[in-house]
């Protein structure tokens, strides 16, 4: 009989877990697979039959560790990434929690436009909202920065912002442009967290005497510190892999391209760029950053005791 | 310790009227019940003396002080919840602190006042806990320790024991009894459980659909509601209600079905001056005597006659539920006699209890002659 249960049990588990399990494995663990097999040949040029059974051992590694110790322009996309990741993963968890409390504070009815407003850059197509900072920032006068800046007598002549104000200019532009479709993830999870705290405890702080910010320091943010935790390991794993806008950034020139190249886009750059296209490089770079992406994830989940998060069942059943 | 003073309060949520032109008071040390069924307002005029809420219209007056714009933590007030609402992240000590450190108090200071105040409510072991690991009874002291370590002026409970069991609830009512006149504290207690009001209370405050509909001592609540309202709201079950037709003769009685009842002195006279040809006679589960024999009645006593409908043994007594006519009324009977479904029975009233209520303002008559 008890064996009988715990058979059912297991047939269960298989159906629930199976579309899981194989949404998995075709779309992460076996391009992961392959990846890391690319990285051991001398693929380019997307030239299957010639390399794809070439095996060059650490090859790729060591030329893509030579190229970050020598190499100038490597160097800087490690630079690059690195600023860019600390400095837009502040501004999407610090965002998105002032925006979710500015709402949560705010009239409901006025709220809720203001929260729409803030969703649109993730709800507008990447090249739609790309080519928007494109005009936005563009180096000649008809870039909107630019125009203001010269209409309000602050520089003289128009500044191509992304090429010329060296490093700040570039990196300035593609935090701000990443920046802004990220806070509303931070933002809908604050708020919607936020929304849930029963209101009871709300008044009771109220009561207790606790002023806005008060409320804020010593209620509402303890409360929502899983939710915290979460936003800043989501958006750290997804900063160190996009690469969507800042790649049309730099393909329209409004970011220099030594300066607004990231990791995720140096692969990309690599494997798909123009010019020689080298597989086997990129796929090394790939294989490093999903290790640093998986130890940096580790140390977060660690150091903020996300598996605090995951909490135990209630009961034993 | 101040009184509390509404005056013509009215708190409107868009249309919704939650509290509607309440005028009341609650004075210094008084341990004021407010009563009424779910959606009454009952919550809503606590937020509004706590300043959660600001009134619609009205003024709050605390002593002679208009505390009606006031924030809430200018009024110094203790509230308590059905759900305790204790901050789930801090433990004990720092949920019954946290009022204190907000004000500034003095480290010192509030560990002596958090001890003091644990000890009262006899929670000191459970200081270093978190309040998800303490039981809905030791959520609730803590809860009330956080609303006294304050020494709030007004103390505001909102349902604080329905979530507790029974004997719970009754240990802790009447502990919280105990404190209240101890601390002197003004306090007003939300509930709508009839029983609890009438145990705990100096003076109960009935409301209605936003509408305060008597304030008074218990045993007048009980004994003389003022409308149809109350009487139906309180007891348990509650008060009974027939209608009857009213015949003036020498004397003045009333005629329900083919049965006369007869009118104490003081209903008499009113009915006379009143003149009304119909009335709602209206009468308590207990008030009544429950005869299963014609020959048994007194004579020159009221009997109205019915047939039983249920019978609830309830131990101590029988719940029996008599059909009068088209009316159903519950009365309570010795169960020294066996009843059963279908049977005849005569209900003689007594006189002195029984009460009566204009069926168009629902208004008991006494109180319409006094206006
Ligand atoms: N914030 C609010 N917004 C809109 N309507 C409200 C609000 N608070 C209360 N109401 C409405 O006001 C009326 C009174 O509500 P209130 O919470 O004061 O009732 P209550 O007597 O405390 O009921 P209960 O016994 O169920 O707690 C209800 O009709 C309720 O729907
Ligand atoms: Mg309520």
């Amino acid at each position: 009989m008890k064996k009988n249960i715990f058979s059912t049990n297991k047939v269960q588990l298989l159906i629930f877990l199976l579309p899981a399990f194989l949404i998995v494995l075709l779309f992460y663990i076996i391009p992961i697979i392959i990846t890391v097999y690319v990285s051991f040949t001398p693929m380019r040029n997307w030239n299957i039959d010639k390399y794809f059974n070439v095996i060059v051992g650490l090859q790729n590694y060591n030329r893509l560790f030579s190229l970050i110790t020598r190499d100038p322009v490597a160097r800087q996309v490690v630079m690059n990434t690195v600023v860019f990741v600390a400095i837009t993963l502040a501004i999407n968890v610090l965002g998105g929690l002032g925006l979710a409390l500015a709402n949560f504070f705010i009239d409901e009815r006025v709220s809720t436009g203001f929260r729409t407003l803030w969703l649109l850059p993730r709800m507008t197509p990447i090249a739609v909202y790309g080519l928007l900072w494109y005009y936005f920032f563009h180096g000649s006068s008809i870039g909107m920065l630019n125009s203001i800046a010269m209409s309000l007598g602050l520089i003289k002549k128009p500044i191509a912002w992304g090429q010329e104000v060296i490093p700040w200019g570039p990196w300035s532009i593609i935090i701000i442009v990443n920046g802004f479709v990220g806070v509303s993830f931070g933002m809908v999870i604050f708020y919607s967290a936020l929304k849930s705290i029963p209101r009871e405890l709300i008044i009771a702080a109220r009561v207790d005497g606790a002023s806005n910010w008060k409320l804020t320091t010593n209620i509402l943010i303890p409360l929502l510190r899983w939710h915290l935790l979460f936003v800043t390991t989501w958006q750290l794993l997804s900063l160190l892999t996009t690469y969507a806008h800042t790649f049309l950034l730099v393909e329209w020139g409004v970011v220099s391209r030594t300066y607004g190249q990231t990791w995720a886009l140096y692969v990309f750059n690599t494997a798909f760029g123009r010019g020689e296209q080298d597989q086997g490089l990129a796929a090394a770079a790939a294989v490093i950053l999903v290790i640093f992406g998986a130890i940096l994830g580790w140390i977060t989940v660690r150091a903020l005791g996300f598996n605090k998060m995951i909490t135990k069942p209630k009961g034993d059943i | 310790m101040v009184s509390v003073r509404l005056e013509k309060v009215t708190k409107k949520f868009g249309k919704v009227v939650a509290v509607n032109n309440v005028d009341l008071e609650i004075e210094e040390g008084e341990f004021m019940a407010l009563l009424g069924p779910s959606g009454s307002g009952k919550s809503t005029l606590l937020y509004l003396i706590a300043g959660i809420y600001k009134p619609t219209s009205g003024k709050i007056f605390f002593d002679d002080r208009d505390v009606t714009n006031l924030p809430p933590r200018e009024r110094n007030v203790g509230l308590v919840f059905q759900n305790y609402a204790l901050y789930p992240h801090m433990k004990v000590f720092d949920n019954i602190a946290f009022p204190l450190k907000i004000k500034k108090v003095p480290k010192e200071e509030i560990r002596r006042k958090v001890f003091e105040v644990a000890k009262l409510l006899r929670i000191e072991h459970l200081l270093d806990r978190y309040p998800g690991q303490l039981s809905g009874g030791q959520q609730q002291r803590v809860a009330i320790a956080r609303a006294l370590v304050k020494e709030p002026q007004v103390l505001l409970l909102d349902e604080p024991l329905s979530n507790l069991d029974a004997l719970l609830r009754v240990s802790v009512r009447s502990e919280l009894k105990r404190l209240q006149k101890n601390l002197g504290i003004t306090a007003i207690y939300v509930t709508h459980d009839q029983a609890e009001a009438m145990a705990l209370a100096d003076r109960i405050a009935i409301i209605n659909e936003g509408v305060i509909q008597q304030v008074d001592l218990p045993e007048v609540v009980y004994n003389r509601p003022k409308n149809m309202f109350v009487g139906g709201f309180i007891g348990n079950p509650p008060m009974n209600f027939v209608e009857a037709g009213v015949e003036y003769n020498e004397t003045v009685k009333l005629i329900v079905g083919e049965d006369s009842v007869w009118l104490p002195q003081e209903y008499i006279e009113i009915l006379r001056k009143l003149k009304l040809q119909k009335v709602v006679l209206g009468f308590r589960p207990e008030d009544v005597l429950v005869l299963k024999d014609e020959r048994q009645v007194e004579p020159g006593s009221s009997v109205i006659r019915g047939e039983i409908f249920t019978v609830e043994p309830m131990g101590r007594e029988v719940l029996l539920t008599v059909m009068i006519g088209e009316t159903m009324v519950k009365v309570y009977a010795p169960p020294t006699q066996y009843y059963s479904m279908g049977d005849k029975v005569f209900l003689q009233i007594n006189p002195a209890k029984l009460r009566l209520f204009d069926p168009d303002t629902t208004i008991a008559l006494e109180y319409l002659v006094k206006t």
